[in-house]
């Protein structure tokens, strides 16, 4: 979608005319002249949200003078996938690389924001990743469109104290987790295991993933929408009964609200993924050494399932013209030893680099110092990550759970959570068809 | 128009407290009181930033709501420290986008307003219904249009891209000319043109300062209304050293799951953003004058 | 405010050159251009930009993957059938009409009260509270929301404690009857002291002799208000009205930044948020654009049927000839 004609040539003008009178003072230093190209130094702007982002290009800028990388920090995830999507709509204002969260890749890719790096990247990349993390990067396809950085496998935190206290078992099924939730909520009413969070669609992901759901598939030519499938029938139904039945809370994650509850250890169990221990901790510092992390509680007794929540990979834009340089940075941040050594201290991030990991996370995070085996514990649950495919509207989806299910969860009603799922399915499958995507039935 | 004149001439003079007239009334408990309601309610939000900028990130959701810590100095160092400073250069930059933008769109609209209040030309109601028009148009409708078009000259992600759109104020316009219509009398005018002044000398040299106070409160309504702007930057800019508080705020606020949000500096930074317009209200509080109709007192 | 000193080139252009000559037929012209050009740039040709997306659409071919994949074409109405046909746009529309009937007459109101308190002889502690109630004004509405997002939150609003303790059970203002009014007190927290300003300095240049022979005649500061103030400073209320109703249709940033606090507000609460929504989740620019030519349209003739209803026109048309 480009400018026409018309419009470009009257912008044109209109624009000239405009700077001819107002580039009387200097220019403001915006730092977006990317990619001089002046005597071989190559600049790249990188668009990121990961902590520590800019303490590990530090490291890069010392060692490659030639090829410098600037951090832009954006607003965590959609905002900078609007941003992404907006210039490249406008053929330009693109940066060289770009966090790519992995369920945005589909979008992108279908977009064109997404380079092909297969032929620059350095042999070997492919194998330091587990198979299911670098299909996300590759769609299934021969193209490449980025390297994993990080991933997040969900487990079970829970507080250990008030566990003893009240005498609770750590649930290994979702049937226990049920009971469990029941028991610590009839002791105390003002206690709840966890919160059903109609904001959190990744979460919601994770939890239908684990249950063995794909919401998208490829069919040929032709994309599916499987949302409305038995595993996520079965997840959204379970927890309509535990909101229904009002021993699981109802309000959204990541509110002040929410916060609160951790403080105070009202929400005494958190379904979520490895980087928990960073939220938690600046959320909650003063519970530090107070909550526990185990495996997901399971569908069948004695499964290792688990989904996936959050994780991003780098990827390098289409309008980036040094693409070469930008894959080199690439693997480097994400695929050697030094720039995993510097995601995992610099950053807290839980390495998507299979081979790194060993040396990067030798000790628990700060947050959970009382659980020695944190990373083996964390590595093992990685295993049990079911495969998913995401299709090229995860924001249709996702923007839809937030209405639909944010309406069933308020009203409490388990049968509601359902109609939610139909509904989501039916607005999924409407937006690709309606920007023309063939979909089958 | 003699008679509005002199009237306002007459209005200007009477808004100094001292000449209305003293005489013995009684107060009102009531009226002061509903008052003093109506400023409580104000003014209790910015209470619970300051107590809240007060408290450490565990004190925030644990202690009671309004009752102050002790960690304020901590918090803006803390803030101070986020990624070298960046705040404070967020805080220069809406200065800068506020300062520069609102100082150039008074000088816009003010000729546009002394034009459209003074002279008789061709398409004149047709340039004031365009303006009108312009009043009624939303800003996030705009954003993306701005947005492609800024794009295809290499705009986007400058201190260009916040600026240039900003100088054009369809209200500061609107209210130039009433200000224009209200505070100049065209004898004078008339006897600067007879003395051989140019157009553009007769406008700067007494059509200016006449609507002085005017022009004051337009480049206010203008300062706060780019200092509160979040969509146009929002869309606008990649580079968060680029960003105006707004925007840098909400970015602290919105960290994506794997992140913590950063309410203590979030709060620390938004108390800390609200000082300089509070004392920019206090110190030019007298301007705060916004007729939106003063042609119409004729009565 | 002499030190206002423009750039001498953006006279150069205008009819000063000539000492004396009278040719004030391009004068006007001269101190209009730099307005026009930046409302051209800016504002006229976005929305040119706006209403021509509005009639294009995006077409992707099979799997939508790889380069090329996607092209433009012409819609015709097809992006306005589906914006006015969508039960979400209808219903944000609605939202909207209960929020603005909720929050203009109680900021218009609250607005008059204070600005008549202020301006009576016998109330009190005036300048106190004139800044204090304008002070809102100067909070962002994004952060202004966040504030109140925390003082709506039971368990983090010193309200709620309260309540609690005098062991009250008020339901939750973000809960989906009274989510409304959570908004809407926003917006009037946020703008009742600039209304009062309007109105303040409307009722300032109310010669005082005009009233003052009506209180030798013993007529009460009710009264005055009744008979004299309030019919004076009428044509101000007006465009206040039109203001805060436009500002109504408008309302994006409370609902937005308080959203993710609760379950109650979806993505399409309000209009523009739809078109936030479209043209940014979704990436859809041609459906939120034929939106935005709607909301833009209905804003132009309920503004235009409003002055004619309420004045003719007489607000924005009168002349000081």
């Amino acid at each position: 979608m480009r400018l026409h004609t018309g419009i470009r040539v009257a912008a044109a003008v209109a624009a000239t005319a405009l700077l001819a009178t107002a580039c009387s003072s200097g220019s403001g230093d915006s730092g977006d002249d990317t990619a001089d190209g002046s005597g071989g130094k190559v600049e790249l702007t990188f668009w990121t949200w990961a902590p520590g982002m800019e303490e590990a290009v530090a490291v890069w800028n010392e060692a490659n003078p030639d090829i410098q990388v600037t951090v832009n920090k954006q607003d965590g995830g959609d905002p900078a996938v609007t941003k992404l999507l907006t210039a490249i709509q406008a053929g330009s204002g693109a940066p060289d690389l770009f966090q790519t969260e992995y369920q945005k890749i589909p979008t992108l890719v279908s977009e064109d924001a997404l380079a092909d790096i297969a032929d620059v990247l350095p042999d070997g990349t492919a194998e330091r990743f587990a198979e299911g993390t670098w299909q996300s990067v590759t769609l299934g396809g021969d193209a490449v469109y980025g390297v994993p950085q990080d991933s997040g496998p969900m487990q079970f935190y829970y507080r250990e104290d008030v566990f003893q206290q009240y005498g609770l078992s750590v649930p290994t099924t979702w049937e226990q987790y049920a009971q469990v939730a029941e028991q610590l909520h009839t002791a105390d009413p003002s206690k709840y295991l966890g919160t059903f969070s109609a904001n959190d669609a990744g979460w919601f992901t994770g939890l239908t993933q684990q249950a063995g759901a794909s919401w998208w598939g490829i069919d040929g030519d032709a994309w599916s929408v499987d949302i409305e499938s038995a595993p996520v029938q079965k997840v959204a139904e379970y927890w309509g009964g535990l909101v229904e039945k009002g021993v699981i809370d109802n309000k959204p994650m990541y509110t002040p609200e929410w916060n609160a509850a951790l403080n105070d250890g009202s929400q005494v169990g958190w379904l979520s993924a490895i980087w928990a221990p960073g939220v938690l901790q600046g959320n909650a510092p003063d519970t530090a050494g107070k909550w526990k992390m185990a495996p997901m509680p399971q569908w069948e007794e004695g499964d290792d399932a688990t989904g996936n929540w959050g994780g991003s990979a780098t990827s390098v834009t289409s309008q980036s013209t040094h693409k070469a340089e930008a894959a080199k940075f690439i693997a480097w941040l994400n695929a050697s030893q030094e720039g995993v050594n510097l995601l995992v201290s610099e950053g807290g991030l839980y390495p998507a680099d299979i081979p790194s990991q060993a040396e990067a996370l030798s000790s628990p995070p700060e947050f959970f110092s009382n659980q020695a085996d944190f990373y083996t514990l964390a590595a093992e649950t990685a295993k049990g990550v079911q495969p998913f495919t995401y299709g090229p509207n995860v924001n249709v989806a996702y923007s839809a759970y937030n209405d639909e299910f944010g309406k069933a969860a308020e009203a409490k009603q388990a049968s509601l959570f359902l109609d939610a799922v139909t509904a989501m399915q039916a607005t999924t499958v409407d937006d690709l068809e309606n920007q023309g995507f063939t979909v089958t039935k | 128009m003699t008679t509005t004149t002199t009237l306002h001439r007459a209005t200007a003079a009477a808004s100094v407290p001292a000449l209305r007239p003293e005489r013995k009334v009684r107060p009102s408990v009531f009226g002061t009181v509903v008052l003093l309601v109506g400023a409580l309610y104000c003014l209790m939000p910015v209470a619970w930033v300051l107590v809240a900028s007060s408290k450490s990130a565990g004190e925030l959701f644990s202690t009671f709501t309004f009752l102050p810590s002790t960690h304020l100095l901590d918090n803006i160092g803390e803030l101070s420290a986020y990624r070298g400073g960046l705040y404070w250069r967020w805080m220069a930059n809406t200065a800068l986008y506020a300062g520069v933008g609102a100082a150039v769109s008074v000088l816009v609209s003010s000729m546009a307003g002394y034009a459209l209040a003074k002279y008789r030309f061709a398409g004149k109601t047709l340039v004031f219904n365009l303006i009108l028009a312009g009043v009624l148009v939303p800003g996030v409708v705009l954003a993306v249009p701005q947005y492609l078009l800024l794009a295809e000259v290499g705009l986007t992600n400058t201190y260009w891209s916040v600026l240039l759109p900003s100088l054009i104020s369809p209200y500061g316009i609107y209210l130039c000319r009433i200000y224009a219509g209200a505070s100049v009398p065209d004898e004078l005018l008339e006897a600067a043109r007879t003395d051989g002044a140019s157009e553009w000398r007769t406008f700067s040299r007494i059509a200016v300062p006449l609507m002085g106070p005017g022009l004051v409160t337009v480049f206010l309504f203008q300062f706060v209304g780019i200092w509160n702007n979040f969509m146009l930057p929002y869309i606008m800019l990649g580079n968060d050293r680029l960003y105006p508080i707004t925007v840098g705020l909400n970015g602290l606020l919105n960290q994506g799951a794997s992140q913590p949000a950063m309410y203590t500096s979030v709060i620390t930074g938004a108390l800390l953003s609200i000082v300089p317009l509070a004392l920019l209200f206090l110190t030019l509080q007298r301007y705060w004058k916004v007729d939106l109709a003063a042609g119409s007192v004729k009565a | 405010m002499t030190t206002l000193a423009p750039p001498r080139a953006a006279a150069t252009s205008g009819p000063t050159r000539r000492r004396g000559s009278r040719r004030r037929g391009a004068a006007p012209y001269a101190f209009l251009a730099p307005a026009l050009t930046l409302f051209t740039l800016f504002l006229a040709l976005p929305i040119g930009y706006a209403v021509y997306l509005s009639f294009r659409t995006e077409i992707v071919q099979g799997l939508g993957l790889g380069s090329g994949a996607r092209q433009e074409v012409w819609a015709g109405f097809a992006n306005y059938t589906r914006a006015l046909q969508d039960p979400e746009f209808l219903a944000s529309v609605g939202r909207v009409a209960v929020y603005g009937l909720l929050l203009v007459p109680t900021m218009l109101g609250l607005a008059l009260l204070f600005a008549l308190l202020l301006d009576s002889r016998r109330t009190r502690a005036t300048g106190f509270s004139r800044i204090s109630i304008f002070l809102p004004y100067a909070v962002p509405a994004v952060i202004a929301s966040l504030l109140w997002g925390f003082l709506y939150l039971p368990r983090v609003s010193p309200f709620y404690y309260v309540f609690d303790q005098l062991g009250w059970d008020v339901p939750e203002v973000m809960s989906s009857g009274l989510v409304v009014f959570a908004i809407a007190n926003i917006g009037l927290w946020g703008g009742v002291g600039f209304n009062m300003i309007i109105i303040y300095t409307a009722l300032k240049s109310i010669p005082t002799e005009l009233y003052e022979a009506a209180r030798l005649d013993g007529a009460s500061e009710l009264m005055v208000a009744l008979r004299i103030k309030i019919p004076i400073v009428m044509p101000s209320l007006v465009l206040t009205f039109l203001f805060s109703m436009i500002a109504t249709l408008q309302v994006f940033a409370e609902p937005m930044t308080l959203r993710p606090l609760s379950n109650t507000i979806s993505t399409t609460w309000s209009p523009l948020m739809k078109v936030y929504r479209d043209a940014f989740t979704r990436g859809d620019i041609y459906a939120a654009s034929a939106t935005s030519v709607v909301i833009a349209l209905a804003t132009f003739a309920f503004s235009y049927l409003f002055l004619r209803l309420v004045q003719d026109g007489r607000a924005f048309s009168q002349e000081s000839k």
